[in-house]
């Protein structure tokens, strides 16, 4: 199956829809007006704690939210290091790919399959 | 004293020029001293709209910037008595718009005009904030589409909290929907948002629904605002809509799909 025939398989839905995540999307923004955005804090906070006790690269913390009609969900994910060993290799060496930084480290042009890609593209 | 209008949306291309230029002719028709505005500092196009841009000395700008007086940036529209355009500057960026200066230029138009009507820029940058700051009442342009809708919501929020009127803790501003770009036959295929889905979701009265009109382009191409087209229905909708700004009772048009013999679709397609 297409893509174009997944968008037209139900086309009543598709306003339905629309008006649903309205619904959901703006009754959170319409509440969270009045108060200051405070996920940035609150992140910086718990980190502050865990810190306290655990060597945590700031690199990998995940915050995720999800907006629902009924409830939320705040997802808070941190990668706890498995040896202290193991963090000091990561970043002892400049040259490697630094862990958790892969988006960048693939759009560098320079080197292996992706250099050779844009040279392919190019001819 | 005038009313001040403010035409806003949050989203851009949604349709408030066409709306401002409609609503001023529409009142100015009926015989209200009218004014409109043009507050996209830097993106001037209601003069292209109203069929004024030959006409464009001076502007808003340097009328706020005391560089020339009102009467010489105010256009008198050519086809319609008691019809302005007050242009806005093209070289000049929005930070222009100082509170005094459209506080100055707005106290100066309402000894002299029934309706002042300020086309906001899109956002709610500086020039949206100061187009909508001395409103009494807002007419919210949205197109039955998600982002649309959102934005609406969002400049509602704005309007009901940094208006010139919630910040005084006056009566607040009136607000009404101008749902654009209304297309009711893909509505009743279920591909585009109904108006009383957007109307449950913003919770505002509906002034009115403009359909989706090859007419807007046509009116656009030669500057005459759509509502002279009478034989548009989007022309006919935006009369009505002003009819039922000013108090009068008008069933709504234009929002079920118009049933399609061969003849009426010769007929609307000369129309
Ligand atoms: N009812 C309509 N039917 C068809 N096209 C429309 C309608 N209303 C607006 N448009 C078109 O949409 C575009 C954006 O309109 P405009 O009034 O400039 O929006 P805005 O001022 O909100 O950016 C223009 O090309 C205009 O011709
Ligand atoms: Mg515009």
């Amino acid at each position: 199956m297409s893509i174009f025939n997944f968008f037209r398989a139900a086309p009543r839905a598709s306003a339905v829809q629309a008006k649903e995540r309205l619904q959901i999307v703006m009754a959170h923004e319409r509440a969270g007006r009045s108060g200051p955005d405070y996920l940035p804090m609150l992140q910086q906070e718990l980190l502050a704690v865990i810190a306290k006790y655990v060597n945590i690269d700031e690199n990998k913390v995940e915050v995720k939210l999800d907006r629902g009609g009924d409830c939320s969900t705040l997802e808070v994910n941190i990668e706890l290091p498995a040896r202290e060993q193991a963090k000091a290799a990561a970043t002892a060496k400049p040259g490697d790919k630094p862990a958790g930084n892969d988006d960048a480290a693939a759009k560098r042009p320079a080197g292996g399959a992706v250099g050779n890609a844009g040279a392919k593209k190019r001819i | 004293m005038s009313k001040i209008i403010v035409m806003t949306s949050g989203k851009g291309g949604v349709g408030k020029t066409t709306s401002s230029a409609a609503f001023a002719t529409g009142l100015a028709l009926r015989g209200f001293k009218t004014v409109v505005i043009d507050f996209d500092v830097g993106l001037r196009n209601l003069d292209l709209v109203m069929g004024c841009e030959r006409r464009v000395v001076f502007d808003f700008i340097n009328v706020i910037n005391g560089e020339a007086k009102l009467n010489q940036a105010l256009i008198k529209d050519k086809r319609i008595e008691n019809l302005y355009i007050l242009p806005t500057s093209q070289t000049r960026d929005k930070d222009a718009l100082t509170r005094e200066g459209v506080e100055k230029v707005l106290n100066e138009l309402s000894k002299d005009f029934d309706y002042i009507l300020c086309d906001s820029p899109a956002g709610i940058e500086r020039g949206a904030l100061m187009s909508l700051y001395f409103a009494d009442h807002a007419i919210i342009v949205t197109n039955p589409e998600v982002s649309s809708v959102r934005d609406s919501d969002r400049i509602l929020g704005v309007l009901n909290s940094r208006s010139r009127r919630a910040e005084q803790g006056l009566e607040p501003v009136t607000q009404q929907l101008l749902l654009t770009r209304y297309d009711p036959e893909r509505v009743e295929k279920g591909e585009m948002l109904k108006v009383d889905d957007v109307l449950e979701i913003l919770a505002i009265p509906l002034l009115g629904v403009i359909p989706e009109s090859q007419a807007v382009l046509r009116a656009s191409n030669v500057g005459m605002p759509v509502i002279l087209d009478e034989v548009s229905n989007a022309g006919l909708a935006y009369s009505d809509a002003v009819g039922r700004f000013l108090g009068e009772d008008i069933e709504h048009r234009f929002v079920t799909p118009q049933k399609k013999g061969l003849f009426s679709r010769l007929l609307r397609r000369s129309a």
